[in-house]
C-alpha cells in the first residue's frame, strides 16, 4: 500500500493538465442553440470475450492500442469496482481483467500502474480484496495496491456543483495521476439505474475522511454527486468488465448475467451510455447521465463505436419493477 | 516484538500513527494509543507525543478531525473519548465529550421526519432512535454509534454518573434495530430494497461490544452469529472485533489464525484483545 506522495496539484501534472491529457474526451465541448453536441463524443468500442481468460491480456493490449492511449512514461491507476464478496453472486470487477490492464499499460510503456480503490462498505479493503481474489491473482498485489479510503488527501473544490457539494476530500494518488482509468463492472443499480464507469468513481471518495458508507454523497444527492465528480475527471479511460455482468437487485445483491463483453473509450459519458444501451437500458432516463451530459447529447449517432455493433451483444437485463421505466423500447413498443 | 515495540517503531515524527506507514490518521493514532495504554505505556513520552498531534486534529466546536489538513471534526471523536481520562483528559476531553453528545443521525431530525411524513412515506422503525453518523449532517450507522455508546459509558464510568444513560439507551435501541437478519450487522443497511442483507465480522463485533451487558433475548442470537463469524473470519481486525465482543458477553473465543497485512490497527487491535482475553477490556474500564 502506499500513500505516501506528496500532495500534488490536482489539476496539473508534470506540465500536462489532466484534462488535456487525452485531448478531447470532452475538454473541447461544442454545442448549438439547443445545447445539443455538434461533434461526436470520443469513440467506444465493444469487444467480444465470453471468459477470464488468457485471452483478456492481448485483448486488453489490442484496445489500448486502438484507442490510441499514450501513456509512456506516465502514471497509471487502474480504478476497479470493489465493493462486497459474496461467493453467490458477481460483484467486483474481475481480478484478472484488472491484472491484464495492469500488463497492457506496462507494457505500453507507463512508467507506474496502481491499482486502487476504497470501497464504500467494508472497512478492511485489503481483506476484501484478498477474498475477491485480488491477491492470488495479481502477483504481489499489495505492492501495486492503494486504498484510497485511507490515502494521503487534498481538498478540492467542486466547479459549478450540480450537487449540494462544493468540495470534497480527494485521494492524492487518483489527483495526481496521469490517467485514471475507471474500470467498473456492468451492473444495474437499486438507485441509480445503472453502475457503470461514473458511478465507479465513488470509490475515489475517501471513507477516512466521510464514512463506511460515504453518505455524503448519498444526502448531496446520488446522481448529481456522481455528475460532480465526472465534471472532476472528465477524461477518465473506461474499461468495462462486461464478460459477466448483474442484473437485477444490483449493485451487491443481484444475479450474474453472462454478456460476454469490454467496453472501452475515453469518454466516460459514451462508455456508460453505452453500457446502458447494452443492458436495455435508456442512457436518457439515466439522471446522472442526462445531468453530465444533457438527455439530447446521449444518442446513439453522437457515439462513435467501433468493434462490435450494440445489437449484436445487447442483453436485456432484468431489473426491480421500479426500474422498468428505464428500459429501452423493444422493436415495435411505443416508447 | 511486543505489540507495544511495534507501535512504537511505527509512530510518525510528529507524534501520530498512520494506518499502514504513510502520514498520521486521527483514528489509527488513538487505537494505538489505546493499545499502548494496554501495555501500560500510557505515561511514556511516546503516548504524550501521540495526544499532542491528536490536539492538533481537535477542531474549536471540540470534535476531531480524521486529519491535520481536515476541517470538520466527524465521528473519531468517540475514539479520543475511549482514552484514559488521565492520558486524554480536562478541556479537550470534555469538548468531546459535547461534541459527541450533539451528534446525531440526520434521518432522526424532525425535519427529515416531517418530509417523509408529507411524502406519505413510512420511516423505518429504526429511524426511531438516535444513532450516531460518520460526517455530521448525514445518517447513523452501526459502527459510529457503537463506539459512541462505549465512549459516553465511558464518560458517566468515570463521572460516577448516569447522565447519558438515556442517550446510551436510544444508542442501543438503534443498534437492536439495525441488526441483519442473520442475527449479526453489517454497516447498517438491514435491507436493499426490501431485500436482505447480510452481516459483516467486523461491524457484528464492535456493535456486540457496545451491547456488552445486555440480557435481550437478540443479542444472545447475535453471540451465536459472532461466534459463526470468527470460525470462517479470514480479517485479522475483524477477528480481533468479533473477540472484544464476544469476551464483553462472557463467552471465550477461540479464533482461527488469519494473514495480516502489517497494519497499525492489526497490531493496536491484536494487542487489545489479547489485553481483554488476560482480563482487561479497556473499552470497557473507567
Amino acid at each position: 500500500m502506499t500513500g505516501r506522495r506528496d500532495p500534488t496539484n490536482p489539476e496539473g501534472v508534470g506540465g500536462l493538465t489532466r484534462r488535456q491529457w487525452l485531448g478531447g474526451a470532452g475538454a473541447a465541448l461544442a454545442l448549438d442553440g439547443c445545447g445539443r453536441r455538434t461533434e461526436k463524443w470520443s469513440p467506444v468500442s465493444i469487444h467480444r470475450i465470453q471468459t477470464y481468460s488468457e485471452d483478456l491480456y492481448d485483448l486488453v493490449r489490442r484496445v489500448i492500442n486502438e484507442h490510441g492511449v499514450n501513456i509512456r512514461g506516465k502514471r497509471v491507476v487502474l480504478k476497479p469496482n470493489l465493493v462486497e464478496f459474496d461467493e453467490r453472486t458477481v460483484i467486483n470487477t474481475n481480478p484478472k481483467l484488472v491484472h491484464a490492464a495492469l500488463e497492457a499499460f506496462r507494457a505500453a510503456g507507463a512508467a507506474e500502474v496502481r491499482v486502487a480503490e476504497g470501497p464504500g462498505h467494508r472497512r478492511v479493503t485489503l481483506d476484501l480484496a484478498d477474498a475477491a481474489g485480488y491477491f492470488s491473482t495479481i502477483p504481489r498485489f499489495e505492492s501495486v495496491f492503494t486504498d484510497l479510503n485511507l490515502d494521503q488527501i487534498t481538498r478540492t473544490s467542486l466547479v459549478s456543483p450540480q450537487s449540494r457539494l462544493r468540495s470534497l476530500y480527494l485521494p492524492n494518488t487518483v489527483l495526481s495521476c496521469d490517467l485514471l482509468v475507471s474500470m467498473p463492472k456492468l451492473k444495474t443499480h437499486h438507485w441509480a439505474g445503472a453502475t457503470l464507469g461514473m458511478k465507479n468513481l465513488f470509490g475515489v471518495v475517501p471513507g477516512g475522511v466521510y464514512g463506511w458508507p460515504k453518505n455524503v454523497l448519498h444526502w448531496a444527492g446520488i446522481d448529481e454527486s456522481i455528475a460532480d465528480l465526472h465534471r472532476l475527471f472528465p477524461t477518465v479511460f473506461t474499461l468495462v468488465d462486461g464478460i459477466v455482468g448483474m442484473e437485477g437487485n444490483g449493485p451487491i445483491q443481484g444475479t450474474a448475467r453472462p454478456t460476454g463483453v469490454i467496453v472501452a473509450g475515453a469518454s466516460p459519458v459514451a462508455v456508460d451510455a453505452t453500457c446502458c444501451r447494452i443492458m436495455g437500458l435508456d442512457p436518457a432516463r439515466i439522471g446522472y447521465l442526462g445531468l453530465a451530459a444533457g438527455a439530447q447529447n446521449l444518442d446513439e449517432e453522437l457515439i462513435p463505436q467501433a468493434g462490435e455493433r450494440i445489437e449484436s451483444v445487447a442483453a436485456r437485463f432484468s431489473v426491480l419493477p421500479e426500474l422498468e421505466h428505464l428500459r429501452l423500447p423493444q422493436p415495435g413498443e411505443t416508447p | 516484538m511486543s505489540y507495544s515495540e511495534d507501535l512504537l517503531n511505527r509512530q510518525n515524527a510528529d507524534g501520530g500513527w498512520g494506518y499502514h506507514g504513510g502520514g498520521s490518521w486521527t483514528e489509527p493514532t488513538c487505537y494505538a494509543l489505546l493499545a499502548l495504554a494496554a501495555g501500560d505505556l500510557a505515561g511514556s513520552g511516546a503516548a504524550r507525543r501521540g495526544i499532542d498531534w491528536m490536539a492538533r486534529c481537535q477542531r474549536p466546536g471540540g470534535g476531531l478531525a480524521p486529519r491535520e489538513s481536515v476541517a470538520e471534526s466527524t465521528w473519531l471523536t468517540a475514539l479520543a473519548l475511549l482514552l484514559p481520562a488521565a492520558l486524554y483528559g480536562g478541556e479537550d476531553r470534555r469538548g468531546a465529550g459535547n461534541w459527541v453528545l450533539a451528534q446525531t443521525g440526520r434521518e432522526s431530525g424532525w425535519i427529515f421526519r416531517l418530509r417523509l411524513w408529507m411524502l406519505g412515506a413510512s420511516p423505518q422503525d429504526s429511524f426511531a432512535f438516535d444513532g450516531w453518523p460518520w460526517f455530521p449532517g448525514t445518517a447513523a450507522w452501526v459502527i459510529p454509534t457503537a463506539l459512541s455508546i462505549l465512549a459516553l459509558e465511558k464518560l458517566d464510568r468515570e463521572a460516577g454518573t448516569s447522565h447519558f444513560k438515556n442517550r446510551i439507551a436510544q444508542g442501543r435501541a438503534f443498534l437492536l434495530a439495525r441488526r441483519c437478519k442473520d442475527g449479526g450487522w453489517n454497516h447498517g443497511s438491514t435491507k436493499a430494497l426490501g431485500y436482505d442483507s447480510d452481516s459483516y465480522p467486523e461491524a457484528t463485533g464492535i456493535a456486540l461490544l457496545a451491547l456488552h451487558g445486555s440480557r435481550e433475548a437478540d443479542v444472545d442470537r447475535a453471540v451465536g452469529r459472532g461466534e459463526q463469524h470468527l470460525t470462517m473470519c479470514r480479517s485479522s481486525e475483524a477477528a480481533n472485533w468479533l473477540k472484544l465482543g464476544l469476551l464483553a458477553h462472557g463467552r471465550k473465543p477461540d479464533a482461527p489464525h488469519v494473514p495480516e497485512h502489517g497494519t497499525t490497527m492489526e497490531t493496536a487491535l491484536s494487542a487489545l484483545a489479547d489485553a481483554a482475553l488476560r482480563g482487561r477490556n479497556l473499552f470497557l474500564e473507567s
